[in-house]
């Protein structure tokens, strides 16, 4: 799965997220923070994942969520990983 | 305890109500003895599953509201879009479906009461709304995906619990509005929209606040209905405009229904000085237990001591009308009329049961309905009791038993109580009854500003 194609199936998934300004999905690029850039409630951080995961069909560890940074790329990174694990 | 000259002012109402845009057309229908029950396609898809399939029941898209789903596949809403623009997206994150009603409306009845943002912000001003039922329609697709799933605890959604939690419509009204005073649910099955405005009232009469928005709200769920359909309570075998029929001979049930009504309490004098329209002033507000151990059955008893106890604190109660709670159950109409002509005679005012239009709301029921009184008392007109075709002529089971302390004639002997057609009349006073499982009762007068 090419970066682009996550990163458009993410923009897809914060459509659907209320909280997140849907002017700022225009611009989006894997620098994008979530919580600088687009104004995302914490809260909504764990909705995104959960959603993420729904989308992608894949199954984040705990510990990964844990850890997870608040950028794009760091989501990107996390998706393709868990794929990438899924395929193994 | 009630602070000498302390009044309570009804200074704004608003509400959610099935198959109308908005109070107006409420109004207009429900002075015209219109039924607001439908048959619901939610419970007809279920077949033979189900027992009941009408209702007065408000849609996900109704309202000027749009349901927005998770990606496919997940067929329940994940939050709102309030199209109309009156409620922040952030709001809505943390609502299930009756709480973006409760939110509406109090943005509706705080423009009616005209209170300013500096009052409305106010260390004195309340919040008190509840439903009747928990965040069944969050709670029901969170347990299927940790459960049947076996998905990890966040699939269930980050805000499972601000969107179903007991006090969720309060929690959601204070964080809008951002009130600094009390905000609290009272929760009393079927009596808990009256018993939250009760409770506002007494805040407000004892002097803790000025200000308060209270009501009850039932979000439209498929998963309540449910619960009353299994207890065989609901009513069957009548077109849906026809379902609701309380006091009728042929009454089989009630229609479970959903709604929101949402009053705001202001101090009397403060209402006054500020020249705030006076829509009505509550006169008391009482409420008690049956004390019989049942969980269901309503007591005679426990009716007549529940006027007793409205009267008791020195509040001249002579209603030209009485609003029942009237649900169409074969046994709690008529012990209620019968307890409601030994304590006020057999003339002199009329009973209307306005669930004959709407059906029973549940948690809602109390605020619907006082905004229904509210209603009459505006109009100078008496709802009708539509579908109360035919009265008892024989006695009750329950008047033939041993030990009956009440009236002694048929249902039929109060005919002249109960208006099928809406009619017009002076009304200065209403009383308003509202009763739940549990055996708790409700009751509260208002009366006109004049």
């Amino acid at each position: 799965m090419e970066r682009q194609e996550v990163i458009d199936g993410l923009i897809e998934v914060l459509r659907t997220v209320r909280t997140v300004d849907p002017a700022k999905l225009e611009n989006v690029t894997e620098e994008t923070d979530f919580m600088e850039d687009l104004s995302t409630p914490s809260t909504e951080l764990i909705n995104i994942a959960a959603k993420v995961e729904q989308k992608f069909n894949v199954e984040f560890e705990d510990e990964d969520i844990d850890d997870l940074g608040s950028k794009v790329k760091d989501v990107v990174d996390l998706i393709l990983k868990a794929k990438a694990r899924g395929e193994a | 305890m009630p602070v000498a000259g302390r009044k309570v002012a009804i200074v704004g109402m608003a509400g959610a109500f099935p198959d109308c845009a908005d109070l107006s057309e409420f109004n207009k229908k429900i002075f015209a003895g219109t039924s607001l029950i439908r048959e619901w396609p939610k419970a007809v898809a279920y077949n033979k599953q189900i027992r009941s399939t009408v209702s007065g029941y408000i849609s996900d898209n109704d309202l000027g509201i749009d349901p927005i789903y998770l990606v496919e596949g997940y067929d329940w809403p994940d939050t709102f879009i309030d199209t109309l623009g009156r409620i922040p997206d952030i709001n809505l994150s943390t609502a299930d479906l009756g709480c973006v009603w409760a939110m509406i409306n109090a943005q509706e009845a705080i423009a009616m009461a005209g209170w300013t943002k500096t009052e409305t912000e106010s260390e004195q001003t309340g919040v008190v709304v509840a439903s009747g039922g928990g965040g069944n329609v969050i709670a029901r697709h969170a347990w299927h995906a940790f459960f049947e799933l076996g998905k990890k605890s966040r699939q269930a959604g980050s805000h499972t619990v601000d969107r179903a939690m007991s006090y969720r419509e309060a929690a959601n009204i204070s964080c809008l509005i951002k009130n600094r005073g009390v905000c609290e649910s009272i929760i009393s099955a079927c009596a808990t929209g009256l018993g939250n405005i009760g409770y506002a009232y007494r805040l407000i009469k004892f002097g803790l606040q000025d200000r308060a928005i209270a009501g009850g709200v039932e979000g439209t769920a498929l998963e309540t209905f449910i619960g009353f359909d299994a207890m065989q309570v609901l009513s069957k075998g009548f077109t849906p405009a026809q379902s609701s029929r309380p006091f009728d001979l042929n009454r089989n049930g009630f229609v479970c229904s959903f709604g929101s009504g949402i009053v705001a309490l202001e101090e009397y004098d403060m209402a006054k000085a500020r020249g705030a329209n006076i829509l009505a002033v509550i006169d008391e507000y009482f409420n008690n237990s049956d004390g019989d151990g049942n969980m269901f059955y309503p007591s005679y008893d426990g009716q007549i001591r529940l006027w007793k106890g409205l009267a008791a604190g020195g509040a001249h109660i002579k209603p030209d009308v009485v609003k029942v709670h009237g649900t169409a159950t074969p046994v709690g109409d008529i012990l209620e009329l019968i307890s409601v002509v030994d304590t006020l005679g057999e003339d002199g005012y009329h009973i209307t049961a306005p669930k004959s239009m709407f059906g029973h709301m549940l948690g809602a029921a109390g605020s619907v309905e006082l905004v229904s009184a509210i209603l009459m008392l505006q109009n100078q007109q008496v709802l009708p009791n539509i579908n109360s075709d035919t009265l008892n002529p024989e006695l009750e089971n329950f008047q033939k038993k041993e030990g009956w302390q009440g009236s002694m004639k048929p249902a039929q002997a109060y005919r002249h109580l109960i208006p099928q057609e809406t009619i017009s009349k002076e009304i200065n006073q209403i009383v308003c009854l509202n009763y739940g499982f549990g055996g708790t009762n409700s009751a509260m007068a208002i009366s006109r500003d004049i």
